[in-house]
């Protein structure tokens, strides 16, 4: 399940004032969410979440629910 | 090297090196997949012979939708080896709606005459529908293919015979240059337009057979088709393959690739050198060493120059040598490379008045204040010419304004079963371009477009398409929309802006309908940055009564207060 944190930061940084984000949703599905704004979104996510991502790492998200437990995983370690 | 056909130098480069690397397959995480001139041209010479078996024949448009994929270069080959015509078309990405990229198979296949297309399973319930309602013979899923079975003797014989017969003069690939939605415009290119281009273009950059080539550019687009993947094919210099996909999302690919591989050339548009200059941190880049690096070439119109500061400050620390940093001008109707600036030389540079400008006229000055900094793409290469003409297409004198004309020896013969746009842009042997620009001292700045057509990091954008797709959103007022293309410095490229008649005034409704609006258009894969919500009877209509994207543009500067955020 997304967070309400993980959520903010998406939408804080896509200026968007709400929007349904589930497990599933890819991030192309966002909008403004596309190739050019894709490394602001994930360095905003790293700077609210304290965290830094693997290229890679990122690579392997297929959607925000990956994204998600990306960050959980990190988080526990 | 003129009078063969492109499977023959294939063919010579195969037996002349026979185990050096073709294509090094770059894949996130994984070992690259490494094609030698050998295997590929093996592999290649199977998928003719698939090819032939489900029925595939000369001259017939075989139509490619596959994602980066290490068997994708063999089929390609395969396809041109059978005199067949190879057409990359872009893998939908997934926001765009299935309908939408129909309509643009479906007027592709009208122009082109797609006869085929080769694609992943995943998109069959997309595409199949359009095997009834189109010029689409079949849809062939050729990663599938059972590649195990040896050729028959009388099939090889068969397909070499056919080969025998594809003169120099016969078209070898179908690319489509831009246009909007299911009008994209097909550019035939023969044989000897590409080998001729190749040996040009490959003294202006001073090829050698020690370099190698870096690309994440889509297949689809002349310069990753031409520059990145026919070239070193041609040349017989390896190319490294980047997913353009895996790229956008970690750039930091491109750069270990170059550096894993000592690679010398790589071609970009110019939002690359902002996004690899911003976007790619230190602690990724361990170890990585840019020293290689020969040329990085900028194939973008208009270069800016501020980009090429950012990516030298960024990466000199990683031994990017400055004066790698070099310039292109190139389109498909020209099979690629126009102008190029000198290797191992700064691009070079001059101030225009910006206020002149803006009146269609030239006036260098010497005052940063208040100036464009136009940054050179480069002398004309050889077999091609380059002039500036007025609005009747007269000549006028080089230094002025104007826009480019050229005439190449590897210039397109028109585009395919679209007589009428041919007949727009080329007249006695001359290519009118469509993009402004002016030539000093024999360099040629391209500075702007005439059409208002918005290039979106690569991507060309039509502002009729965005203005369709606005218009039908509630609380728009029908067909009282403009869209246009603003340059963001910090992202190196142009955002899409829109400004949208609307009845409704209350703040949190409009916020509502921007949101609207970004949904509609991203169903089209188009990002729009901006939006404008303005009241009824607020555009100004052009004297054909349609609101004026020039005038409207230029009002919106003074009224920010309509931006919704």
């Amino acid at each position: 399940m997304i967070s309400d944190k993980l959520k903010k930061a998406i939408l804080t940084e896509l200026k968007l004032d709400d929007f349904t984000i589930e497990d599933a949703t890819m991030a192309n599905q966002i909008p403004g969410w596309d190739s050019l704004n894709h490394i602001n979104v994930i360095t905003a996510i790293e700077k609210d979440y304290g965290l830094r991502f693997k290229a890679i790492e990122v690579l392997k998200c297929k959607n925000i629910g990956d994204l998600q437990k990306l960050i959980d995983s990190k988080q526990n370690k | 090297m003129t009078e063969k056909t492109i499977w023959q130098v294939w063919t010579e480069n195969a037996e002349r090196n026979p185990e050096s690397d073709a294509i090094i397959h770059w894949k996130a995480g994984e070992d690259p997949f490494r094609w030698t001139k050998k295997s590929l041209l093996a592999t290649a010479l199977k998928f003719s012979y698939l090819l032939k078996q489900n029925g595939i024949k000369r001259d017939q448009v075989c139509a490619i939708i596959i994602r980066h994929n290490p068997m994708f270069y063999p089929l390609y080959m395969g396809i041109v080896g059978l005199g067949a015509i190879p057409a990359v078309l872009a893998y939908p990405n997934p926001r765009l709606h299935p309908d939408k990229f129909r309509q643009g198979i479906i007027g592709m296949s009208q122009r082109s005459g797609l006869d085929y297309i080769f694609t992943e399973k995943e998109l069959e319930p997309i595409i199949s529908p359009l095997i009834q309602s189109s010029t689409i013979k079949g849809l062939h899923f050729p990663l599938e293919w059972d590649q195990s079975a040896e050729i028959p003797q009388a099939d090889l014989e068969e397909i070499e015979l056919a080969r025998r017969e594809i003169k120099p003069s016969d078209p070898i690939l179908l690319q489509h240059s831009s246009g909007t939605t299911g009008l994209q415009k097909p550019v035939l290119l023969s044989h000897s337009a590409v080998i001729r281009h190749v040996e040009y273009y490959s003294e202006s950059i001073n090829l050698t057979a020690e370099d190698k080539i870096v690309s994440w550019l889509p297949l689809y687009h002349d310069m990753g088709l031409i520059a990145a993947y026919h070239l070193p094919l041609a040349y017989g210099i390896p190319t490294v393959q980047i997913d353009p996909f895996e790229w956008v999302i970690a750039p930091v690919l491109q750069l270990e690739a170059i550096s894993a591989e000592k690679a010398t050339l790589c071609w970009l548009p110019n939002f690359a050198y902002n996004m690899l200059a911003d976007k790619v941190f230190d602690d990724e880049l361990e170890g990585v060493s840019l020293a290689s690096m020969r040329m990085i070439i900028n194939c973008s119109e208009p270069v800016r120059a501020e980009s090429h500061r950012r990516f030298i400050e960024r990466f000199t620390q990683y031994k990017l040598n400055p004066l790698s940093l070099a310039t292109c001008y190139a389109m498909a109707e020209t099979t690629f490379g126009v102008t190029q600036s000198a290797p191992g030389e700064v691009p070079k540079q001059v101030y225009a008045d910006r206020e002149m400008l803006k009146q269609g006229k030239l006036k260098l000055v010497d005052d940063p204040t208040n100036a464009r900094v136009c940054v050179s793409s480069g002398k004309v290469i050889k077999g091609c010419d380059v002039r500036i003409v007025g609005d009747k297409r007269e000549t006028l004198p080089s230094d002025t304004f104007g826009e480019i004309a050229i005439k190449s020896v590897s210039m397109f013969d028109g585009y395919r079963n679209y007589p009428e746009k041919t007949a727009e842009v080329l007249e006695d042997g001359w290519y009118y371009s469509g993009d402004y620009g002016f030539v000093l001292d024999g360099e040629c700045y391209v500075i702007g477009r005439k059409k208002d057509i918005i290039i979106v990091a690569g991507k060309n954008i039509y502002p009729e398409d965005v203005e369709d797709t606005v218009s039908q959103v509630e609380g728009v007022l029908p067909g009282r929309v403009i869209a246009f293309g603003t340059d963001d410095e910090a992202l190196g490229t142009e955002v899409v802006c829109v400004i949208a008649e609307s009845n409704i005034t209350d703040e949190k409704e409009k916020k509502e309908l921007r949101m609207r609006i970004l949904q509609a258009t991203l169903a089209n894969d188009e990002t729009v940055g901006r939006v404008y919500i303005v009241p009824s009877r607020w555009l100004i209509k052009s004297s054909a009564g349609k609101p004026s994207r020039k005038a409207n543009r230029e009002r919106i500067d003074e009224h920010k207060e309509y931006l919704v955020v």
